[in-house]
């Protein structure tokens, strides 16, 4: 039996071994997006659009790993924290080239976060904000902190921490910074493993392998493995999956959750469902008095648990979702690192709902009104299923569909009762969601109003607590206390449907959301 | 045709573009939601907020933002896309040939749809040959753009594969192919609507005097409709196709969605939900002096094909 066991065993690494190298160099792949990337600057950008692909034109010092709980070596192949955590010293790999072949040289690193980090540049220098100044020496450079910042680290895994060539930015047209990150953005040279090759605005983007890339693949030569990824843009969600089912493109992206079964069943296509830290809510206004000055039942908190409870998640999860999403049972998803496993969220269930209503006044209920995005089926199936539920307990919701830019203009005017969102990280830490989420001074806590002393001091605690079974233990309080003052109803936590055709192997969606191709092949 | 009728139709055309300069100016601005907002997200900070409105100008007084927009203008500077960061002028000379083809090329399959079935129809009025034909014509009018749209690509893309599914192709031939499921889809729509007019003014036109007298001579059917009704018949198709200009585009904007086409009905249809003021600014213009001159040429066509206009 035991040698079975380990002829098994070794007949499976074997197999493993063979898979491995077995990959396959060259190619082209054609990967349908549902739109075009806007303006690809890594620190001047604003949207998942550009985010999402910058990574593969650009490299950082440290990167995300792919579950989405850490960092791994970036451009840098080490890093130490100094014993009072205010330096942290990292040492660049050696012989690392920018696409064009020119050298990497800590100057560029020092000029890329100096500019990554300038408060004028872009919505992002916050993440950066604890640096007080950057040395160089050598191949190595040096972070001097005004504050301990557990953060850091995964502040220079982040997008907008690229690493840049300050020369070939400089000789960029233009007359000053603005006008040149404009041009260079148009034809940008980084140190990703792939670089831009054509666009066609709208259209299509083509991005071919930087052969400076430093990373290796599996076969001990350079990756990536493909020549080039040729990006179309297929606004239609149909139309990219007809392109795929023809074998027209090898790739889509948003695939509509209530296509994912059908496609899960076509042999041909490998339907990814890659994990993410997407969370799906509800937001409600938790201010005593409406903006028009009428009274808010959801000022009570007993309310808000109320309505909670009576969401019937399972059954949203089914209906909405095809089943594909899960329970979220804190306001960060479950990828988030230091999420806490034993948030219990909200369970159905009616009889309590029904009577925190009643202890809270509102044994008939009352009526409410929600936004939806206009032409989005989830936001209508999600509140109509929410209608149906909720009216269990005696509140009557309204649906009030608008555009999206209406919506948020509605929404940061705080002129609203409830609405429907989605949240997803940026950076590899709980301290963005909770920023936004819970914290009044940002957008008062998603515009709900919500305002809480003591999740304020704790994350403030939490920002410069570099131990990190400390620092989880006061992000479990803060988790606890949000779950308590309930300011959003918890929905579900949702995956990337991506499907491939498939031949395609090593492609990555990680929890971030970005998409990456340096490890992707065909399979011939 | 005079020189001078040319002229004041042309004269006509500059107080429509001050007009609709005006209008969307003020248009955009009244829709809830600015381009800041839009371009961020609703996640983005008052004070983010604010200085991405800074550096869009959106801080200044409508008057002042109105003057630099039209000294802009007068320099032939359309502005420049506040999301895409790019001139305006150089978005719409990218995406308005590929439109422009669509167009013409829907509009050339549609008149080839519509005339013979047309003439067909009236000659054949009241069998069962006119009875198909406009019962045709008349679910291509109930039916969404989109759905046809869908339904052409599933068959003819994704089932038979003789077309490629979206996609506009690179040279001329290419672009034909390409294109033919799109053009084929705002073409079938535009020939219900043809069609149904068509067969009315032949009719109108086949029981006319002077066809009766054309007949009388004893005259051929085949000489009669190739020389009378014909001729009239096109005056009618080209000012219909004129008039229907408008609705050729609006169903470019669902068209090249569906189809992934980079015309400018996409570009509108992004600039719109973004509130990218200046590309919905600089196209609506466009759309104005592009409709204003088929407008020109139908009435300039119209005139030459029947002189009484002219005088009218």
């Amino acid at each position: 039996m035991k040698r079975l066991v380990r002829t098994t065993l070794a007949l499976g690494a074997a197999l493993v071994l063979s898979q491995s190298l077995a990959v396959e160099r060259g190619g082209t792949l054609v990967y349908g997006r549902y739109a075009d990337s806007l303006f690809l600057d890594p620190v001047l950008n604003d949207a998942n659009l550009d985010i999402w692909i910058l990574t593969n034109l650009y490299d950082t010092l440290l990167q995300p790993s792919a579950n989405g709980k850490g960092v791994q070596p970036g451009l840098a192949s080490s890093y130490t924290v100094s014993s009072d955590n205010k330096s942290m010293k990292l040492t660049l790999r050696s012989g690392i080239k920018f696409a064009d072949g020119s050298p990497i040289t800590a100057a560029d690193v020092k000029w890329s976060l100096d500019r990554a980090r300038k408060p004028d540049n872009g919505d992002w220098s916050g993440s950066l904000a604890s640096i007080d100044n950057i040395t160089t020496s050598g191949n190595t450079v040096t972070l001097n902190l005004k504050r301990p910042d557990p953060t850091l680290a995964a502040a220079l895994a982040t997008f907008n921490s690229a690493i840049m060539s300050q020369k070939l930015f400089n000789a960029a047209a233009g007359k000053n910074d603005a006008e040149k990150a404009k041009a260079f953005a148009e034809k940008p040279i980084g140190s990703g493993p792939f670089v831009l090759s054509e666009w066609k605005k709208g259209s299509y983007m083509v991005i071919k392998r930087n052969p400076y890339y430093w990373k290796k693949g599996e076969d001990g030569k350079a990756l990536p493995y493909l020549d080039a990824v040729r990006f179309e843009i297929i606004p239609d969600d149909n139309t990219r999956i007809l392109k795929l089912q023809a074998g027209e493109i090898q790739g889509a992206e948003f695939i509509p959750l209530a296509r994912v079964n059908e496609l899960k069943a076509n042999p041909k296509i490998n339907m990814a469902l890659f994990p993410s830290t997407q969370v799906n809510f509800i937001t409600m206004n938790n201010r005593p008095k409406l903006k028009d000055g009428s009274t808010n039942p959801l000022s009570d908190v007993r309310v808000r648990q109320a309505l909670n409870y009576a969401t019937n998640k399972d059954a949203l999860i089914q209906i909405v979702t095809y089943g594909v999403g899960k329970p979220m049972n804190s306001f960060m998803s479950s990828t988030t690192p230091l999420f806490d496993t034993s948030q219990k969220g909200f369970p159905y269930n009616l009889d309590k709902a029904k009577a925190l209503m009643a202890a809270a006044g509102y044994k008939n209920g009352f009526e409410v009104t929600s936004m939806a995005t206009s032409g989005s089926a989830n936001d209508l199936a999600q509140l109509t299923a929410l209608q149906q539920m909720w009216a269990q307990i005696g509140v009557k919701l309204k649906i009030e569909q608008l555009d999206a830019a209406t919506k948020t203009a509605r929404y940061r005017a705080n002129d609203f009762q409830m609405r429907t969102g989605g949240w997803t990280n940026d950076i590899n830490d709980p301290s963005q969601i909770t920023t936004y989420f819970a914290i009044y001074a940002t957008v008062e806590s998603l515009h709900t109003g919500f305002k809480s002393a003591e999740i304020e001091k704790l994350f403030e605690q939490s920002q410069s607590e570099t131990s990190r079974v400390k620092r989880a233990s006061i992000y479990r309080r803060i988790q606890t206390l949000y779950h308590e003052a309930a300011p959003i109803v918890y929905l579900y936590e949702t995956p990337y449907p991506v499907a491939l055709a498939k031949n395609v192997k090593g492609f990555v969606q990680i929890p971030l959301g970005n998409n990456i191709f340096a490890a992707t092949y065909l399979d011939k | 045709m005079r020189a001078s009728y040319v002229l004041k139709r042309l004269l006509q055309i500059i107080p429509t573009f001050i007009a609709v300069l005006i209008l969307v100016f003020l248009l955009v601005r009244l829709l809830p939601g600015d381009p800041a907002s839009a371009i961020l997200g609703d996640r983005a900070t008052p004070e983010i907020v604010a200085r991405k409105k800074r550096e869009l100008g959106l801080d200044q007084p409508l008057v002042v933002q109105f003057w630099i927009f039209v000294q802009h203008l007068v320099r032939g500077d359309l502005g420049e896309s506040t999301s895409l960061k790019v001139p305006v002028l150089r978005l719409v000379g990218e995406r308005l040939p590929v439109t422009l083809f669509l167009s013409v090329y829907a509009s050339i399959l549609g008149v080839v749809m519509a005339v013979p079935l047309a003439i067909l129809a009236a000659v054949r009025r009241n069998t069962w040959v006119d009875g198909v034909i406009r019962g045709l014509f008349q679910i291509g009018l109930s039916l969404p753009v989109f759905y046809v749209a869908l339904q052409l690509l599933t068959l003819l893309g994704a089932k038979l594969q003789w077309f490629p599914i979206g996609g506009y192709g690179d040279s001329f031939g290419d672009r034909l192919y390409h294109l033919f499921l799109p053009a084929l889809t705002l073409g079938f729509n535009l020939a219900a609507i043809l069609v149904r007019t068509l067969r009315n003014s032949i009719l109108e036109v086949l029981t006319a005097e002077y066809v009766e007298f054309a007949r009388s001579k004893g005259l051929r059917t085949r000489v009669v409709l190739s020389r009378h009704v014909l001729r009239n018949a096109l005056i009618s198709t080209i000012t219909l196709l004129g008039l229907n200009i408008g609705a050729l585009i609006g169903g470019a904007v669902i068209t090249e969605s569906v189809f992934a086409i980079p015309g400018v009905g996409r570009l509108m249809i992004d600039a719109i939900f973004g509130r990218d003021y200046p590309v919905i600014q600089g196209l609506t213009l466009v759309f104005a002096v592009l409709v204003s001159l088929v407008f020109l040429m139908t009435d300039l066509v119209h005139a030459r094909l029947d002189p009484r206009v002219e005088h009218a």
